[in-house]
């Protein structure tokens, strides 16, 4: 236990003293997270709530695929990301592998389906008495596709908590695209597999905090975008 | 020369899957009238209400409404007609904002006041016809509200709006009596300040107290008026 206890007083001391390799990981894990958030919110929001909203040919088809994404084996879209990005793969010219962007392609194939998912719920889920409550009011078809968001915001909110958290925890694909480079494409959670096979705890359990703590404002956010969300019968006047 | 209508129906007629489930050979409603519909449950009165409410297109026949055909090309258009004429229906729920912001909302979709001084006192005295305070209602949630509360709101939000035409379906049906009489309140208050009242109910008591005429309603057709 000794060597944890040493370990643990040693990664407050680095934590403490900014040390600049340790918040060389972490600001790499904001850039790569941030990057690949954005790309993957701006995609999978109209994308999520087309799929929700509107009734077309093949919805079903496009629900199921988007539900496998969802169960893709992280390593399997390291794989295929790699494949892509090496400078024999179809996007080899753009010199993407090793750098923080690629990491970004990775990771934004993880967080898309997620996104997309929990929107496409979030939308079929709002009260199905929402249509005719609206209508009844006046409102024309844009309004009610408005009104269809604005209702199903809390829940979109919670899609992006989610696939942040999933996206900041994820190593495979970091690892397998990014190459862990020091300085550069290393982050958090691959800095920790590395520290650890070294045996230099540490960094690791500096690192492991700065994760935990994350992770711990992340369910924050998501505990009260649940509450925010729920209920959504609530305050109905259904006879 | 007969005064003008705000409703007429000729041969209005729907169908479900291929069953009929209304059929009004000839319906006239005037201006600021009184209409009560009974009937059992199945008995036509929700289709009735929602094709008066513009939120069914009749299968066949004429509907007329403020002297204009309500035909297939006005119906593409039918929010500006669901402006003037407005639903409470069974299925009707709150948005997930403030009593204030569900009672403003059918204000904002027709780029009315809302907000300002102006739009807090149209939303006050919405409230005040449904019997809610605006001082003590207008802030709290959606969730904060008890389930006579929570329809006195929708109520008050079609009563901001001061429609031509006020359709309510089974509007007391789980309330108590104290929010029974203040629904039966405020759908005076709408005759009162010009609006037609049209209102389907179980209870013939209370479509008596609110309504000049009742008819009765039993598969779809119209089999008599009660007095």
């Amino acid at each position: 236990m000794d060597y944890f206890s040493e370990g643990l007083s040693r990664a407050v001391a680095l934590l403490l003293a900014l040390d600049p390799e340790t918040f060389s990981a972490v600001w790499a894990t904001a850039g790569v997270t941030a990057l690949s958030l954005a790309v993957s919110l701006l995609l999978g929001l109209p994308l999520g709530f087309g799929l929700g909203y509107f009734r077309f040919r093949g919805r079903r088809a496009a629900r199921l695929f988007v539900d496998w994404m969802l169960s893709l084996p992280t390593v399997v879209i390291g794989l295929i990301v790699y494949a892509l990005l090496t400078t024999r793969g179809v996007l080899g010219e753009w010199g993407l592998l090793f750098t923080v962007p690629g990491m970004a392609i990775g990771l934004t194939i993880l967080g898309l389906p997620i996104i997309i998912s929990m929107t496409a719920t979030a939308v079929e889920s709002t009260d199905s008495r929402l249509t005719e409550t609206v209508l009844s009011l006046g409102a024309d078809r844009w309004q009610l596709l408005a009104a269809t968001l604005s209702e199903a915001r809390f829940a979109m909110a919670l899609a992006a908590a989610s696939a942040f958290g999933r996206i900041v925890s994820e190593v495979g694909i970091a690892m397998m695209v990014g190459g862990n480079i020091k300085w550069h494409t290393r982050t958090i959670t691959t800095a920790i597999a590395l520290e650890t096979g070294r045996g230099e705890f540490a960094q690791g359990i500096a690192l492991g905090i700065v994760l935990m703590l994350v992770a711990l404002v992340v369910n924050l956010l998501v505990h009260l975008l649940r509450g925010a969300a729920g209920g959504a019968g609530g305050g109905g006047t259904s006879a | 020369m007969s005064a003008p209508q705000l409703y007429s129906l000729r041969g209005v007629a729907v169908s479900y899957g291929g069953a009929e489930a209304l059929r009004v050979p000839e319906l006239d409603i005037a201006p600021g009238a009184g209409l009560g519909l009974y009937g059992h449950n199945g008995s036509g009165k929700s289709t009735l209400l929602r094709v008066l409410g513009f939120l069914l297109a009749p299968a066949a026949g004429v509907l007329t409404f403020e002297g204009r055909r309500v035909d297939a090309a006005a119906m593409r258009h039918g929010h500006l007609l669901r402006r003037r004429a407005v639903l409470l229906g069974q299925d009707t729920c709150l948005l997930k904002r403030s009593v204030a912001a569900n009672v403003a909302y059918g204000l904002k979709l027709r780029g009315e006041p809302f907000n300002g001084a102006a739009g807090e006192a149209r939303i006050a005295r919405a409230l005040a016809l449904a019997g809610l305070d605006y001082a003590a209602y207008a802030r709290r949630s959606w969730r904060q509200l008890s389930g006579g509360e929570a329809r006195r709101v929708a109520l008050a939000a079609r009563l901001a709006l001061s429609p031509a035409a006020l359709l309510l379906d089974e509007p007391t049906t789980g309330l108590d009596r104290a929010s029974t009489e203040h629904v039966k309140a405020a759908a005076r208050a709408a005759r009162e300040r010009g609006a037609a009242l049209v209102v389907a109910s179980h209870d013939l008591d209370w479509l008596r107290d609110c309504a000049d005429t009742v008819l009765e309603l039993k598969d779809g057709r119209i089999v008599g008026t009660l007095g």
